[in-house]
């Protein structure tokens, strides 16, 4: 069976400290928009940390929740491309063929988590913060829509890697440039189709639950809940 | 038109067309021969340091073959060279442990920045213009020389002035040992966060003036005060990799997170129980803990040692420090100071921390004393799960300057200003080297007109800043990635940490590293200067420094010198094999134990009736980050704004100033004012008013100048009793609502009381 | 009627094509500049990005999508009134439904270029083509755009049909009156029109079919626009309610802007004599029925919106009912119903007056009605933190002015070549009203006795 990618993001662990949301763009070449553009809404962040205040002071909460692509095997990004530049991989990946995509933007609006970001200009480096692009990654040019990969192009190196060493991929191998930055190791990625791996089992948790899991896009990536501390209090 | 036009028209565009394709320089570009042996597409994967903050976290630099434009020997050309693509952090580091946190990630538009400055430069206007033109280095060398030397024959070197950022490891060793061969004054080490109170306290407790190393991993219990210690306090890489182990990395019980702080920090946000409380009433909070700790006998005054011995009171129990009395001030139920009490006394190991804000006030030296002293009745002082104090390697190259002298605050540059604004002669030249005080000190200082009065300013600055701009003279130093790096970190670690780093890449401008000047300039001076400094280059004294490392029982075995050397180029550095924690030797013994005054605020309640927090920012940290558009795009974790800077206030109080989310502000103190978007969230005291440092840069390259308002620049010079340090959190202040303004945000606020919300 | 003579007929409905005033053309120039200015902008477009339209994250389809689904609704005037009223046989349909026929092809062009102009990559709107690709890549037939391509040409080509076959006969009467290098025109337009009773006999046979053929392609187009959004799992769009919906509200938009486009002709073309206020009467009728059924059809959908209390449609719910949509919420509300209802329900302001102006205020009420299906749904999708706004630019604004201007230009530029009513009909209706004969076309015509009347 093909490998299927996915997911755990420890909501305990995470700290919203924003590494993954930097790390994802040094990775992927994701452009900066500027002040002007971004104060539009046309900020590209393939991953976000998500921040909901709950209460009032002086009892104050606040929430993290790092939301990037769930790469739903069910998703409704995929049939309304019309031209296939949102397909389903083998590997149950939703990958996205830059140049298939002629911009109708439909499946930005079918995308249940808004983690789908569109290039409304052609993006830009300042010289030289051009040399800082990988070569492993295509940039995007102007009306293409753009998302995370689960940095396939990781995926695929470490695959590649694996086949010329005979032998499987290890767990815990592949590390996407979020995963990789995650200080406090609030995601884990691997692979789903072996039960064994740690996402696998960290996905079976009992604090596992999948965001707007209940609209059937069966995503892959599991999120664990906050656990309160249930320690002894007044001991 | 006639046809022929046409023809002429068409003839001549296409030849135009043509010379366009061809004439773009960019086409003309002489190709350099590759100066490395890369194989194209492959990585390779060189260890670095990150230097953007103190923590020091190692790092991997991926590099791969790429054509760069670089001027060489006066030539603009292309260079096939290896390109660091990604920063990570280095696995085998004890601190980083293979992690880093947004800032560094960041590193690399550090050196592939737009606005670096490319080659030495020499003043051309008048100072402060930013009006330069370049010059080679053997004119920017023989300027400086000449200046040097005309104070030494005039036997004035005390007037050379040398200001840098925190300096570790080798780089400390030459910038002091070229001052003190020189008879220069003793350099300055600058840095707005530079943690002086809590160093000092920590000495008087505990006999160690650093900041200590959290062992989170093993912590059951945690309280800290107003520390950040997830974002921005200390080591936060090595902290939040404790921290997660904490959270659920183990079997067991997670430990539990109380943050004390009168705004929710990003780090507060994950806490399990958070606690507001008054400004600058963490000690009188923290003894307070203590006195129910003694008084229901969960610990014995004896246990802590002489860092509870420092305070007044503490044998006799803390009498004035009962719940039941204090709980006004700190603005804490008493309930809760007993339970947190008895919680954190229950769930041993327990740990408390103290961050830079606490101890920003005129009773820091205090409230830092006093949170020592509940880690000491914790048990938790030199355990695992409490707080610890790093072996750090001292400079081992056996010359002179390497000792480490007293740690400097920030205010240091305070008393040079004073002293230049006293005797404008008493500075003749000044060497500038990473530190920016003119933008991060207050106003009040007059730091920017006491350096306008030094005759001579030179500066190793990467950029034009607000100091730089105001050099005579540039001698731009390598990128970090471009040096030879090594550093020995205070905290972080339980290991003794020596890291060090070969440069990861050709240099892409006219730069030189700056230790290397520094021994360039001895050797010309010659005599004493240069047989204080013998080494032909910086990496010649890291070899010899480091080989003295060799015999120790660390993370390399070597068979010969040459093996180790290289050995540790590869890892990224040397540490010991063992966890070691400094053995803590009575600190200070004061004349008297020390006794809490309430904290003094700059302003009256009334017609300044807010606080004002300043603190850093989890992105532009204390500002020198601004310059970096991933720094400038990132969300902020709470907030979400991008491209600026904001002014945050409780709820109510923006309801009661009819302030509306954006509506610009000002906010003014007695020392000052500026005026700033208004955050309205809800995680603030409706009294204090939070403003993040590092924005409000006039002169900071193309991405930072001129956005938004520095809060440094307001404050009132108000110095911590104990240590002479600014105390930045003592100032207050009042806003009044100026327009409608503007407010970048890339998560949509859910604060404001739209109706869409209330049905939710 | 009675009282007009076939050559009084001709005479009056052939008057607007023999000549143009200087009024007619300072409009027409005034509305081609802005069919310029549009396309400008348009070229502006492909040429910086998309950025120069106010489009946004979440936001990412705003007036341009408002406009195709505007405009693909208002071409529901003709075609489907038109084969509705002529299966029915109403006889009072006969002025009205070349008028009506226009409308839709004009409308459905203008609206089909939205799909286009909306894209980020618009050079490369033939990959919605299923045309055999070297790579052999065709398009995904998954997707509800490549539904609207096929059902948007299967309508545009029947309603083409539909509008051109009943004009043969007119389009020969003009030819047999014209001379010079019109003639050659109208001879190659008549398609070799002669008026033979074979020819009758297949006009009437194929109009029957169309007629018949071309109602639930019509039916088929909307409900398929409507599953552009149905389709996607947007808060409020992904409901069964759609179709339907979309159908009705195009019905109500197309009559309005027939209405409209009556009215006009009447006032600047003089056909007082022929557009009568019975024609106005019966539509405002029908807009009346329409109205109500609209009226159904939002209670219907926010009534089960509001009872299932999901989270996420409620928040769409009330940003609409109270939040920052709804001033136009009510103004829509107000532009749909309030004001056409009455205006249209008393009898005594069924007038041409009373009718034209509640067709203003439904084309209006329609236009905000597809914004606010599409802009606060998205605006306001399930996770809040992603939340956004949208404002157009002034070059969404200028493009949307300019296929307004486009709409009136072309039907004034068509007013001006064929006859907007068709004279063989009406010539029909004068012979049925002297001999009521339930045939479509006279069955005893002659070789051009049409033309030749
Ligand atoms: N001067 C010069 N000329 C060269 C070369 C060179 O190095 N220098 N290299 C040569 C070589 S090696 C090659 S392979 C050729 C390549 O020459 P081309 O085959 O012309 O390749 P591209 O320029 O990539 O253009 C392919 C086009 O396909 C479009 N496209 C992308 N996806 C699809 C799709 O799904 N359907 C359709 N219909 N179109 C799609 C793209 O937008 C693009 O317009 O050029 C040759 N010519
Ligand atoms: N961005 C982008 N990437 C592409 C494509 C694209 O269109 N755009 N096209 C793709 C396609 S279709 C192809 S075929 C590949 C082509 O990719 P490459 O095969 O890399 O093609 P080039 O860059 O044209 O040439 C490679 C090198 O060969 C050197 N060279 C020329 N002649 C000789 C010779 O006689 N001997 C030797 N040893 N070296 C020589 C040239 O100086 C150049 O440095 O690129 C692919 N990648
Ligand atoms: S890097 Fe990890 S801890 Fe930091 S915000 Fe991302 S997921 Fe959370
Ligand atoms: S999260 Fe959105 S973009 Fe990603 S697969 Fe699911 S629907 Fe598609
Ligand atoms: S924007 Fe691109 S990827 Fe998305 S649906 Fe349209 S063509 Fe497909
Ligand atoms: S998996 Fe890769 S592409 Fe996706 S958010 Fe993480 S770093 Fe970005
Ligand atoms: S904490 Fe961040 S900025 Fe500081 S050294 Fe580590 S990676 Fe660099």
């Amino acid at each position: 069976m093909a490998h299927q990618w996915g997911m755990v993001i420890d909501l305990d662990r995470c700290t919203g400290c924003a590494a993954c949301v930097v790390a994802c763009h040094a990775e992927n070449n994701i452009s900066t928009v500027g002040e002007d553009q971004a104060a539009r809404g046309r900020a590209k962040h393939w991953i976000r940390v998500e921040r909901y205040y709950e209460g009032e002071f002086p009892d104050v909460r606040v929430k993290f929740m790092p939301v990037l692509c769930q790469q739903c095997d069910a998703a409704p990004c995929e049939p309304v491309c019309p031209t296939f530049a949102s397909y389903h991989t083998i590997e149950g990946l939703n990958g996205q063929v830059y140049n298939r995509c002629i911009g109708t933007r439909y499946c930005a609006n079918a995308c249940p988590y808004n983690v789908r970001f569109f290039n409304f200009y052609n993006p830009e480096w300042d010289k030289p913060l051009n040399l800082q692009l990988n070569p492993d990654v295509s940039v995007r040019s102007v009306g293409i829509m753009e998302k995370c990969t689960f940095c396939v192009q990781r995926i695929k190196a470490s695959e590649i890697q694996a086949e010329a060493e005979k032998r499987a991929v290890k767990d815990g191998e592949i590390q996407p440039a979020c995963v990789q930055s995650c200080s406090p190791h609030a995601m884990v990625f691997g692979d789903l189709s072996d039960p064994q791996s740690e996402v696998s089992r960290l996905a079976r948790s009992s604090r596992g639950t999948k965001l707007l899991g209940e609209l059937g896009t069966q995503p892959k990536v599991t999120y664990l809940q906050r656990e309160s501390w249930h320690g002894a209090e007044n001991a | 038109m006639e046809r022929r036009d046409f023809l002429k028209i068409s003839a001549a565009t296409g030849a135009v067309a043509a010379l366009e394709g061809c004439g773009n320089p960019d086409h003309q570009l002489i190709r350099f021969v590759p100066e490395e042996d890369m194989l194209p597409g492959l990585a390779t994967w060189k260890p670095s340091i990150c230097t953007l903050c103190p923590a020091g976290c190692g790092m991997l630099v991926r590099v791969m073959q790429g054509e760069a434009e670089v001027v060489r020997n006066g030539q603009l050309g292309i260079l096939k060279m290896g390109l660091p693509k990604k920063l990570e952090g280095n696995p085998a580091h004890p601190i980083s442990h293979g992690r880093l946190c947004p800032r560094g990630q960041a590193g690399l538009q550090v050196t592939y920045h737009p606005d670096r400055i490319k080659t030495p430069l020499a003043r051309s206007g008048p100072r402060g213009s930013g009006q330069f033109q370049e010059i080679t280095w053997d004119e920017a060398m023989k300027q400086l020389l000449s200046h040097l030397t005309a104070l030494q024959t005039s036997n004035e070197q005390g007037k050379i002035g040398f200001l840098t950022s925190p300096l570790r490891g080798q780089r400390k060793t030459i910038v002091h040992g070229f001052a003190a061969a020189l008879k220069a004054a003793p350099p300055i080490e600058f840095a707005f966060l530079a943690s002086r109170t809590i160093q000092e306290a920590n000495a008087w407790s505990f006999g160690s003036d650093a900041l200590p190393t959290v062992d989170l991993s093993h912590s059951n219990y945690l309280i800290s005060f107003g520390a950040d210690f997830l974002g921005t306090w200390n080591s936060p890489v090595a902290q939040s990799v404790g921290y997660g182990h904490m959270r659920n990395g183990r079997t067991g019980q997670p430990g539990k997170f109380v943050q004390v702080e009168s705004r929710i920090s990003q780090t507060g946000a994950s806490a399990d129980e958070w606690i507001p409380s008054q400004p600058g009433m963490d000690g009188v909070f923290a003894l307070s803990l203590a006195h129910v700790i003694l008084s229901e006998k969960l610990g014995t005054a004896g246990a802590a040692g002489h860092a509870g011995a420092l305070i007044a009171g503490w044998s006799e129990g803390l009498p004035d420090y009962a719940p039941a009395a204090v709980e006004k001030q700190i603005g804490v139920p008493a309930a809760t100071i007993s339970r947190i009490a008895r919680e954190a006394a229950a769930n041993a190991p327990a740990v408390a921390l103290i961050g830079d804000g606490p101890a920003a006030h005129t009773n820091g030296f205090f409230n830092a004393l006093a949170v020592n002293a509940l880690n000491a009745v914790l048990g938790s002082v030199g355990k695992p799960g409490g707080i610890v104090f790093s072996p750090v390697w001292t400079s081992q190259s056996g010359k002179p300057g390497a000792a480490e002298g007293k740690k400097d605050g920030e205010s240091s540059v305070r008393t040079l200003a004073e002293q230049i604004h006293a005797t404008p002669d008493s500075v003749k030249v000044l060497l500038v080297d990473g530190a920016n005080p003119v933008f991060a000190t207050p106003m009040a200082w007059r730091v920017r007109e006491a350096f306008e009065k030094v005759p001579f300013i030179a500066s190793f600055g990467s950029f034009i800043d607000e100091t730089t701009v105001l050099a005579d003279l540039i001698l731009p130093d390598h990128s970090p990635l471009e040096s030879w790096l090594d550093d020995s970190p205070e905290s972080g670690s339980t290991k003794t940490v020596a890291s060090l780093a070969p440069p990861a890449m050709q240099p892409l401008h006219n730069t030189r590293s700056m230790p290397d000047v520094l021994l360039d300039l001895a050797h010309q001076l010659g005599g004493p200067v240069a047989a204080a400094l013998p080494w032909k280059t910086y990496d010649d004294a890291l070899k010899i420094a480091f080989s003295s490392l060799q015999k120790q029982k660390g993370s390399v075995s070597a068979t010969d010198a040459d093996d180790f050397w290289t050995k540790v180029k590869d890892q990224g550095g040397w540490w010991s094999a063992e966890d070691k924690s400094v053995s803590l030797a009575a600190g200070k013994i004061p004349a008297a134990a020390v006794k809490n005054t309430a904290p003094q605020f700059d302003g009256s309640p009334d017609q300044f009736p807010f606080h004002f927090l300043p603190f850093a920012s989890q992105l532009c940290y204390d500002g020198s980050l601004a310059h970096l558009p991933w720094m400038q795009e990132s969300p902020d974790p709470l907030s979400t704004v991008m491209w600026g800077t904001w002014v945050e206030m409780n709820p109510r109080t923006a309801e009661k100033l009819a302030i509306k989310q954006g509506d610009t502000i000002e906010v003014a103190s007695q020392h000052g004012s500026l005026r700033a978007p208004a955050l309205i969230a809800p995680g603030i005291a409706p009294d204090v008013i939070a403003m993040p440092i590092g924005q409000g840069h006039t002169n900071f390259t193309r991405y930072a100048s001129g956005r938004g308002a520095n809060p440094i620049s307001i404050l009132a010079p108000m110095v911590e009793s104990g240590t002479g340090s600014l105390a930045w959190a003592a100032t207050r202040v009042k806003i009044s609502h100026i327009s409608e303004g503007k407010i970048v945000m890339f998560g949509a606020s859910l604060t404001d009381a739209s109706p869409e919300l209330k049905h939710r | 009627m009675a009282q007009k003579t076939p050559e009084q007929i001709n005479e009056d409905l052939l008057r607007p094509l023999s000549g143009t005033s200087g009024r007619y053309l300072i409009v027409l120039a005034f509305l081609a500049g802005i069919v310029i200015a549009a396309l400008c902008s348009f070229f502006w477009q492909v040429y910086a990005g998309l950025g120069v339209s106010g489009l946004r994250s979440p936001v990412f389809w705003g007036f341009y999508i408002t406009n195709f689904v505007f405009w693909i609704g208002l071409s529901h005037a003709g075609t489907l009134i038109s084969a509705i009223l002529r299966l029915a046989n109403a006889t009072w349909r006969r002025p009205v439904t070349r008028c009506a026929e226009v409308i839709t092809v004009f409308a459905l062009s203008i609206g089909a270029t939205f799909p286009v102009i909306h894209l980020g990559r618009p050079w490369l709107a033939f990959w919605l083509f299923p045309y055999p690709s070297e790579r052999g890549i065709w398009p995904n037939i998954r997707s509800p755009l490549l539904w609207d391509f096929f059902a948007i040409n299967t309508y545009l080509i029947s309603s083409v049909t539909f509008l051109l076959l009943p004009m043969l006969p007119d389009l020969a009467l003009v030819r047999d009156r014209a001379a010079g290098w019109k003639k050659k025109v109208y001879s190659v337009l008549a398609l070799g029109w002669t008026g033979t009773p074979k020819q009758w006999n297949r006009l009437e046979r194929a109009m029957h079919i169309m007629a018949i053929a071309v109602i639930p392609v019509a039916v088929s187009v909307h409900s398929i626009v409507s599953w552009d959004f149905a389709m996607a799992p947007v808060p409020m769009w992904h409901s069964t309610i759609f179709a339907p919906y979309f159908v009705a509200g195009a019905i109500f938009s197309g009559i309005a802007a027939l209405i409209l486009a009556m009215a006009c002709l009447r006032k600047f073309l003089h056909l007082e004599e022929y557009l009568l206020p019975i024609h106005f009467e019966n539509l405002g009728k029908l807009l009346l029925v329409m109205s109500l059924l609209w009226f159904y059809f939002v209670f219907a959908e926010r009534l089960t919106a509001w009872y299932g209390n999901d989270p996420s449609e409620m928040t769409v719910f009330w940003v609409t009912q109270t939040g920052s949509f709804s001033p136009l919420f009510w103004l829509m509300v107000l532009c749909n119903f309030v004001i056409p209802f009455p205006l249209l329900a008393i009898k005594k302001t069924r007038t041409i007056l009373g009718t034209s102006i509640a067709s203003v205020t439904v084309v209006i009420g329609m236009w905000l009605e597809r914004y606010l299906i599409i802009v606060p749904s998205l605006s306001h999708k399930y996770l809040p933190y992603s939340w956004g706004t949208y404002r157009p630019t002034w070059v969404e604004l200028t493009i949307t002015a300019g296929t307004f201007a486009a709409m009136v230009m072309l039907y004034m530029i068509f007013s001006k070549l064929v006859p907007i009513i068709s004279i063989w009909e009406l010539k029909v209706g004068l012979r049925e009203e002297a001999h009521p004969a339930p045939a479509l076309a006279p069955s005893h015509t002659q070789p051009n006795e049409v033309g030749a009347d």
